[in-house]
């Protein structure tokens, strides 16, 4: 069984092995440091309220992604789920590296290299049955399809696939507009979800501001 | 040994079982918050679940998560589920994680237990 950090890299490999271009944007980074923060507190090492993130054990978990974020999760002061997801966001490359690395690891995907106009190198991850990814889909699908409140796992992989712009992967713009109702009912409820959300927002209101700056 | 941060007391009145959390639900009482309202809900001939939370101090995430997994046991048990008397600490945890949406909630015990005669 996979994690849900796992779970969010597979929803980011596409067919043939590319890794989506959303997998490079800031959305799924910080989606991706939430469910590592999730999957922390789930195995008791961190918790949080809207005030503040705890770190209660620092004991590894022996999963790499996992590791790296406790051990980056240095309290010298206060901050809140969301202060620390933008802190972390520049980690991201590392993460991801990580988690396929992992992935690779218990052959659920493989390593190709190739090379593109002779020159250019092109790493690609096959999917190697599928079953992982298509279960990742499938309980999104039907956490939005179906009629029963979500488990928590399911509302916080729906949250975070969601906030990083993962589920355009495999559903259309019609559907995800038709499912829109839905999706404001049964994702995200959780609070590291939301401090993604708010973080995700918080990036995005900066990067507009920098871009308003006078250019003199 | 430290007294524990949360104690949860069952009462019935009228058929419907109280779930009364006194404390702070965090992560460290989250287990035996978990098992009280598991244990409420599969109680015999329990029909209505409702979690009194007028002596509820904090929840944190970990927290919130039993009241979605009480909530989705008790839909799956066809037992009804709401929660009354939030103070404001953990309502405004309610109202931005979006739990609010999926649940019942009342101002109180009394107006929990009239909606449900």
């Amino acid at each position: 069984m996979i994690g849900l950090v796992e779970e969010l890299v597979l929803l980011a490999i596409e067919d043939d092995g590319a890794i989506a271009h959303t997998a490079g944007s800031v959305g799924f980074g910080m989606s991706l440091i939430g469910a590592a923060l999730v999957e922390l507190s789930n195995r008791g090492r961190i918790d949080a309220d809207l005030d503040s993130l705890r770190v209660m054990s620092r004991e590894p978990t022996d999963h790499p992604v996992l590791d790296r974020v406790l051990q980056l999760l240095v309290i010298e002061e206060t901050l809140t789920v969301e202060q620390w997801v933008l802190r972390l966001a520049s980690e991201t490359p590392e993460l991801v590296r990580l988690a396929l690395k992992s992935l690779v690891g218990r052959g659920v995907l493989e390593q190709t290299e190739s090379r593109f106009l002779w020159v250019l190198r092109s790493r690609r991850y096959p999917v190697i049955d599928g079953r992982e990814q298509k279960e990742a889909k499938l309980r999104i699908l039907s956490t939005l399809l179906g009629e029963d409140l979500p488990t928590p796992h399911d509302t916080v992989l729906l949250g975070l696939a969601r906030a990083g712009g993962l589920l355009e992967a495999f559903l259309t713009s019609a559907e995800i507009a038709r499912l829109e109702g839905r999706m404001e009912q049964v994702s995200g409820i959780d609070l590291f979800v939301r401090g993604v959300e708010s973080a995700i927002r918080e990036d995005q209101v900066e990067r507009a501001r920098a871009m308003m700056l006078p250019m003199y | 040994m430290t007294e524990a941060a949360l104690k949860t007391l069952i009462e019935i009145t009228a058929g419907v079982t109280l779930a009364v959390p006194v404390g702070r639900l965090d992560f460290e009482a989250s287990t035996g918050f978990q098992q009280a309202i598991e244990q409420a809900i599969a109680g015999a001939g329990a029909s209505a679940v409702v979690v009194d939370c007028a002596q509820l101090e904090y929840v944190s995430s970990a927290g919130l998560r039993v009241f979605l997994i009480g909530a989705r046991a008790a839909k799956q048990a066809n037992v009804r589920f709401s929660v009354c008397g939030l103070v404001e600490a953990v309502r405004r945890v309610f109202v931005v994680s979006g739990f609010d949406k999926l649940i019942v909630e009342h101002p109180d015990r009394a107006a929990a237990l009239a909606a449900l005669q």
